[in-house]
């Protein structure tokens, strides 16, 4: 383990910058997101989560992977450059690390979306949470607000100094080219480290039980509980969009002449036309059906295809909904318990 | 360079056969000849018109039969709008092939019941035409069709010639309503299927059509003491990425496009009711 | 507040029991101190669920398109704003008057759950009490008492009818009208040069995720097919490209110029804070020195400026161009 005054933050991130791109939180007329840093930045490392999630980086909310040009009968595709992947993304919360490891088992599964896969390359560092938020809850998915397994490097939060691990190759070798800047803590130092994670785990008061959940889930599809709770809904999709898991997308193309191009985009099942079909047909009509396909895709539907839930718990749907439709809730209706420490 | 997994190829356009009023017939060639890709019957496969858009289409013409593809498709939206527009040697993209596919390993030996209705007829086809080049594999064939009128029969020439002429199959046609010209049946294909009276014994019951047609006639092979388990059909959803990673085909734990088209129903009836 | 709650639920059961309404839209309180959303009640027994407390933002108006489409007869309750909302709607004919029974609820502010965050007072808190202009930050071992405007929404500091200017029954009494000026952020907008101006904005729009919430929400946006919905011919592409953003925010304030009540609430749900407040100000701002002063919403048989055609309007949107 090794450690980093916080007042040399600012030194570190120049240096890791001119290595790669370095992405942080920043803040920008009161919004904080994932940013590249650039001298003068607003890093703002000690608030929770972003407003969007490091989801933003490795996967955009649009990209154009191929261009066309179409002239008489004849038609010409370019495939656009994969996009570079040796980037840092640093600060990234437990939650959001684990969010990156559900979209991993859309996007490396066959066919391995090379796009994604190359900003996979990234170098993620972690930065553990010291005290949670009243509506994070990614201890009920078995994950740790102060651990990230999935991360580079973990970073621990130690009032003056960051406290660091490296956890992978990728990040010792990292680590290895920072000598100059990281200094060996003291034994002490490195104890509070085990002392930090468990008062986080505590903080998190509400603690969850979800064993069955996904079971019980499976046979919500006509439980009473969606026949009240669309019915606030706006169908905004900023559940989705700001989620850390949610990848569904949708296929575009803008074009001017001869020439354009094509897209992916984040899309949302809260949408109306989200399944929409060309005979105007909609196997989920009403916002019923929409609402309870986000909390069954979650929380049944994703596990059941991939083994693992569709919600790391970060609580970004529960703090963003303009009208307060709280899947802890819905959880609850599944079975999951909750008691308060 | 690395092609993402939606890029598709670029193909041609060989040749354009009216079936109906609103469907059309589309052979697509490989830019340099020969099948885009090879698959079997109920894959499918995503056509697009640059700068208008894609669509998901099964692949009507059996494997290894020609080289080309074949896509029957009906007018519907803004991207089958435009197909019926092109014209013959165009070029438009083509990627695929997408989804599971009949499970032809099971198939061999049986007895194969065919229910069609309208443009759904178009993946029985490839079907069809695979079981009759491998003939000897199949025991009887049984194609029970039909379409709102008589000039919405698609595929008349094998309808009418190709298919009756093959060893053991027979083909049942009907129209929603009768009209001047018409001698055959009128009815709907799930009674006209009841009235047939198929036998379940050593049989597998194939169908496609629309959802409502697929409903009845999913009951009433159940009264005819077809087991779940020996009905196939196939689900339509809208679908984006053909590839189980845009989210959009999703019903309960499986992905149409991935997962299906082709479900039995006994796998239908463990699906949540939203198709 | 806990008494015009107690009346609120009286009401409710009231007029369930009688059979006037068929359905009563209000608030409930959530598990979380800043959660109170809209609830629907259709059974009189369920009218315990209704709260009043300083986190009722959402306008219910808006469900009303969706109840009356339903042939309902509905009661609801309006703060100030939500009134404004109302008669909007009424405006633009997308609700019927006689089937909605309205009940007003002054108000005199609620609180913005992102200025308690960030202030640093969200951490344990359990709830939040207001006395007169005090607010109390309920902890589970401790208190703490703070001047309530601090943390009102800048829409309700700067609200003029906080008393609804529409309603059957009135909850409690008017409460006292005292708005801060609302167009500073204009004034200080207008004294920047084009070019800073234009930065200022492309900044804004280029953090838009086009979520539509702010569309969903506005009262003012009822539209049965909207322009940014329809897919053949697609006006507005879904890649959130900044000039495809632009579009979506200059058209949809285009299209709220002169029926933008101000209620506050595009501003509220955008979840990467886009100052709508500021855009839409502008319009009021320029309609109110072009046409004379107009407040949309506060009355529904006034005609609104920009549906009307006097030739004494000033024009110098064409004059400045010299045409
Ligand atoms: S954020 Fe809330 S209102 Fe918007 S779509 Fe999601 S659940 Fe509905
Ligand atoms: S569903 Fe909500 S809490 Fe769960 S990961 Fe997504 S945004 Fe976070
Ligand atoms: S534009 Fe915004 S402030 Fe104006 S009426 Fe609509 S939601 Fe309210
Ligand atoms: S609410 Fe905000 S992010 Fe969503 S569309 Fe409106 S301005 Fe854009
Ligand atoms: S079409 Fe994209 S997941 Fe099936």
């Amino acid at each position: 383990m090794q450690e980093i005054q916080k007042a040399r933050l600012p030194q570190l991130w120049e240096y890791l910058a001119k290595k790669a791109p370095l992405y942080l939180p920043q803040q920008e007329d009161g919004v904080i997101n994932f940013a590249p840093w650039q001298e003068g930045a607003r890093v703002k490392l000690e608030s929770l989560n972003t407003v969007l999630p490091p989801k933003s980086i490795v996967f955009p909310q649009w990209e154009t992977y191929l261009h066309f040009t179409q002239k008489a009968r004849e038609l010409k595709l370019t495939p656009t450059k994969e996009p570079e992947g040796s980037y840092i993304l640093f600060g990234v919360r437990p939650c959001d690390v684990a969010g990156i490891t559900v979209l991993d088992r859309v996007f490396l599964q066959d066919p391995v979306d090379v796009f994604y896969e190359s900003r996979r390359r990234c170098t993620i560092i972690s930065l553990a949470c010291n005290e949670p938020d009243i509506s994070c809850f990614c201890s009920a998915f078995g994950l740790e607000p102060g651990f990230a397994p999935a991360a580079d490097i973990m970073l621990w939060d130690g009032d003056k100094f960051l406290l660091w691990q490296s956890l992978t190759e990728k990040g010792e070798t990292l680590t290895h080219s920072l000598t100059d800047l990281l200094e060996v803590p003291t034994p002490a130092e490195t104890e509070s480290v085990q002392c930090l994670r468990e008062t986080a785990a505590t903080v998190q008061e509400q603690k969850w039980g979800l064993d069955g959940v996904k079971e019980r889930a499976k046979d919500m599809f006509n439980a009473p509980i969606w026949d009240s709770l669309y019915r606030r809904c706006l169908g905004c999709g900023i559940c989705t969009y700001l989620c850390p898991t949610c990848h569904c997308f949708d296929i575009g193309d803008f074009s001017r002449g001869e020439r354009g191009e094509r897209f992916r985009c984040w899309d949302s099942c809260m949408y109306k036309d989200f399944t929409l079909m060309a005979s105007g047909e909609n196997p989920r009509p009403t916002q019923k059906e929409r609402v309870r396909q986000r909390f069954m895709h979650k929380l049944s539907y994703f596990p059941a295809q991939h083994g693992l839930y569709g919600c790391v718990g970060c609580g970004r749907c529960v703090r963003k909904c303009p009208v307060n439709i709280d899947i802890t809730q819905v959880i609850k209706e599944a079975g999951g318990s909750i008691s308060c420490a | 360079m690395l092609k993402h997994p939606l890029f598709p190829q670029v193909a041609v356009v060989e040749r354009i056969s009216r079936e109906t009023a609103d469907i059309k017939t589309f052979s697509v060639a490989a830019l340099k000849g020969g099948v885009p890709f090879n698959f079997m019957p109920g894959q499918c496969a995503m056509l697009s018109v640059p700068a208008v858009g894609e669509a998901l289409f099964s692949i009507t013409s059996a494997p290894a039969q020609a080289d080309f593809l074949e896509f029957s498709i009906k007018k519907t939206g803004a991207v089958t709008d435009c197909l019926h527009g092109i014209e013959e040697g165009c070029q438009i993209a083509i990627r695929g092939p997408y989804g599971n596919g009949f499970p032809v390993a099971q198939l061999k030996g049986r007895d194969l019941l065919f229910i069609g209705g309208g443009i759904g007829l178009a993946p029985l086809r490839s079907l069809i035409n695979y079981c009759l080049v491998h003939r000897g594999d199949y025991g009887n064939i049984h194609i029970v069709y039909g379409a709102r009128s008589a000039a919405d029969l698609m595929q008349r020439k094998e309808l009418y010639e190709n298919w009756p002429a093959s060893p053991a199959t027979s083909v049942y046609l009907t129209v929603d309503t009768g009209q001047e010209g018409w001698d055959g049946h009128v009815g709907f294909v799930p009674q006209y299927v009841e009235e047939l009276g198929f036998s379940p014994q050593n049989s597998i019951a194939l169908t496609c059509g629309p959802p409502i047609m697929i409903k009845y006639v999913l009951a009433g092979l159940e009264r005819l003491g077809f087991q779940p388990e020996q009905i196939h059909t196939t689900l339509e959803m809208r679908m984006k990425c053909g590839v189980g990673k845009c989210g959009r085909c999703n019903i309960g734990g499986k992905y149409v496009c991935r997962n299906g088209p082709v479900f039995n129903f006994a796998e239908l009836k463990k699906l949540p009711a939203e198709y | 507040m806990k008494e015009i709650m107690q009346k609120m639920r009286a009401e409710a059961a009231r007029v369930l029991s009688s059979g006037e309404v068929d359905l009563v839209l209000g608030w409930e309180k959530g598990d979380l101190w800043w959660q109170s959303y809209p609830v629907f009640i259709e059974n009189e027994k369920k009218a315990e669920l209704l709260t009043w407390d300083l986190f009722c933002v959402p306008n219910l108006a808006k469900y009303l398109l969706e109840e009356i489409w339903h042939k309902k007869r509905v009661a609801l309750f309006f703060k100030g704003c939500d009134a404004l909302g109302f008669n909007q709607l009424m405006q633009d004919k997308r609700v019927d008057r006689e089937k909605a029974f309205i009940f007003a609820v002054p108000c005199s502010g609620l609180v913005d759950p992102q200025k308690v965050e960030r202030a640093g007072l969200h951490q344990g808190l359990l709830r939040v009490e207001r006395l007169g202009d005090e607010l109390t930050f309920v902890y589970k071992d401790r208190e703490k008492k703070t001047a309530a405007p601090w943390f009102y929404y800048d829409k309700c500091l700067t609200c003029r009818y906080p008393n609804p200017v529409v309603f059957d029954f009135m909850l409690g009494e008017p409460v006292p009208v005292n708005p801060r000026e609302r167009f500073t952020a204009v004034k200080e907008l207008e004294g920047q040069n084009v070019d800073a101006r234009f930065q200022y904005w492309q900044r804004q729009f280029s953090r838009c995720i086009r979520c539509f919430a702010c569309r969903n929400v506005c009262p003012a946006c009822s539209c049965r097919e909207c322009i940014f919905d329809l897919t053949s011919p697609r006006w507005l592409g879904k890649a959130t490209e900044l000039s495809e953003n632009q579009f979506y925010h200059i058209t949809r304030a285009f299209h709220m110029a002169g029926r933008c009540v101000d209620c506050g609430e595009c501003a509220r749900v955008c979840p990467v804070q886009i100052p709508l407040t500021s855009l839409n100000r502008k319009l009021i701002k320029d309609i109110d020195e072009l046409y004379g002063p107009y407040d949309a919403g506060v009355d529904p048989q006034k005609v609104p400026p920009l549906v009307t055609f006097n030739p004494g309007d000033p024009a110098a949107f064409l004059e400045s161009k010299g045409v």
